[in-house]
């Protein structure tokens, strides 16, 4: 499903740069669901946005979904991360558009039919307990709800691999219980899924195979 | 539904506003469009002052009464080629009083007036012709010491200066091209720059570089073409009235028109405005337009390729 191998990586360039990772090597298979734990700024944000392609590695080798994303070409790289869905630790909502719309966004990028588009948006959005905020602009809701708004985009075109970067943080405990359910059974259906936390307690709850990170190193690699 | 309405999040009316960029473009695109007007007339009129009708030779002959190689007067001899001669309309002798006149400035100053004067002819020649050439060898057999003196000085100086005046004019042009695809590359990079947020995240849902950068080409490239179309109308009052003014000297008949002219009708116009002019006119917003396309793709997939 993944596979890294000695993966390096360094902000701003190899040489001068900040190295948020190195050496890392993993393999993740279909349908697993993996912790990505360490303390604040050991490099897991880092790792996901390698994963999710917004960052080339500046060394090593990564392939994603059976693509070898070093030597992909551009157009291969856009198909690959339309497979991958992304929770960013910010979110990312786009604030001039309606929640409906920031959640139909994948889609319409994948030129859905818009009544397809309308169904898929209500039924996830039903899901997360949003229904009645379609047309509110994210910065209205509650950082909770922005959160479920930014999950409710992740999953609603069905990726292969779902990143999370600290999905819960901003939920309570019964919205982080639901979300968990919803995990295992995306993981049951063949999702590979990998959450980044430092929230211990949730970790203890829903135990699950983990990757440890510290100051960019892996630590431990436990199933 | 509102909401159901088409939303990629680029908010393209707020990225590339639809004032600025096609007011520039439009005052490009007439500036460019005076440019070319002024390369296509200087182009006409040196075609109808190098070429065009009443191009005057003089022949001079002299000694014109002395006896020519074959019989006769050399003058006489000469007439006779002239006048039978292809491609020569009209070949007339100047009378003594004529060119006493003429050369009446020189005769004054020698103050000598019994000075023996060549005979004079005035060759007029058909339009777009070279008859003189092939004849030169035999009238100086006939007639040694003929001189044929065509404008040629003239018209080459004149063909000189139309020649520099269509550079400029191109050189004018491709200025105004490069100011004006500078312009659009910065509209762009500051639309880039304002929807930067938007962009970053539809490239990470796995838009294509191809998608962002046809949907920031096809913006542009509507306002350049709308810019376009405002610089040729507003350039088009000002062309007619100076191709109107300038109708005498660059019409094929020799007769100066300035008659009045039904401005409501286009035939009219078509009639006074060289058409390489009005196909110019036409053809500048769609050259806007695509000239606006273009920088826009190759800006945004060079913005596009910093992101991974
Ligand atoms: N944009 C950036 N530019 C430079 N350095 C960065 C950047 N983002 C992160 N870093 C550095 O890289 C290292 C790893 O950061 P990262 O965000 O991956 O940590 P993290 O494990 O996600 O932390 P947290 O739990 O606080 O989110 C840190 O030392 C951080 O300072
Ligand atoms: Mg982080």
């Amino acid at each position: 499903m993944f596979r890294l191998h000695d993966v390096s990586y360094a902000y701003g360039g190899n040489r001068a740069g900040v190295a948020a990772l190195s050496h890392i090597s993993l393999d993740v298979a279909q349908g697993e669901f993996r912790w990505l734990l360490g303390p604040s700024g050991a490099g897991k944000s880092s790792l996901l946005s390698i994963l999710s392609l917004e960052v080339q590695a500046s060394a090593g080798m990564v392939e994603i979904l059976g693509v070898p994303v070093m030597q992909a070409r551009r157009s291969n790289l856009a198909r690959l991360r339309r497979r991958i869905g992304t929770v960013w630790q910010d979110f990312r909502l786009l604030p001039d558009l309606s929640v409906f719309d920031n959640v139909a966004l994948p889609l319409r990028l994948q030129h859905r039919a818009e009544d397809e588009i309308a169904h898929e948006v209500h039924a996830i959005m039903k899901w997360v307990g949003l229904e009645n905020r379609l047309d509110a602009r994210p910065l209205q809701l509650s950082g909770g709800e922005q959160q479920r708004v930014a999950i409710a985009r992740a999953v609603i075109y069905r990726p292969a691999l779902l990143l999370a970067d600290e999905p819960t943080n901003a939920l309570d405990e019964r919205q982080a219980g639901r979300l968990m359910a919803m995990f295992h059974r995306l993981a049951e259906l063949g999702t590979t899924i990998v959450v980044a936390t430092h929230n211990d307690a949730i970790v203890e709850k829903y135990p699950a195979p983990a990757i440890e990170l510290a100051h960019g190193h892996m630590v431990r690699d436990y199933r | 539904m509102a909401r159901r309405r088409y939303h990629d999040g680029l908010a393209l009316h707020q990225a590339l506003p639809g004032q600025f960029l096609p007011f520039l473009v439009a005052a490009m695109s007439f500036l460019a469009a005076l440019a070319l007007a002024g390369g296509i007339a200087a182009h006409n009129l040196s075609q109808r002052w190098t070429h065009g009708a009443g191009a005057v030779t003089t022949v001079q002959v002299p000694g014109p009464d002395d006896p020519a190689a074959g019989s006769g007067t050399r003058i006489a001899a000469v007439q006779d080629i002239l006048t039978h001669a292809p491609g020569i309309v009209a070949a007339h002798r100047l009378s003594d009083a004529e060119l006493r006149n003429l050369l009446a400035p020189w005769i004054e100053q020698t103050g000598d007036a019994s000075l023996p004067l060549p005979a004079v002819i005035e060759v007029h020649t058909a339009a777009g012709q070279d008859p003189m050439s092939p004849l030169l060898s035999r009238l100086e057999a006939i007639a040694p010491g003929v001189m044929v003196e065509h404008d040629s000085i003239w018209s080459n100086r004149l063909a000189a200066l139309a020649g520099s005046l269509q550079a400029c004019a191109l050189l004018a042009v491709l200025i105004v091209m490069t100011v004006a695809v500078c312009v659009v590359m910065a509209a762009t990079r500051a639309g880039l720059q304002t929807r930067r947020q938007a962009i970053v995240l539809i490239h990470s849902l796995g838009a294509m570089d191809s998608y962002i950068s046809g949907r920031f080409a096809s913006r542009v490239g509507l306002l350049a073409l709308v810019g376009g179309l405002g610089g040729s109308l507003a350039a088009l009052p000002m062309l007619l009235a100076m191709s109107h003014l300038a109708a005498p000297f660059s019409a094929m008949t020799d007769a100066p028109v300035l008659a009045p002219v039904d401005w409501r009708d286009p035939r009219a116009w078509a009639d006074i405005v060289p058409h390489a002019l009005l196909w110019m006119l036409l053809a500048l917003p769609p050259a806007a337009g695509i000239t606006g396309w273009i920088t826009t793709q190759l800006t945004v997939r060079a913005w596009l390729r910093r992101l991974p």
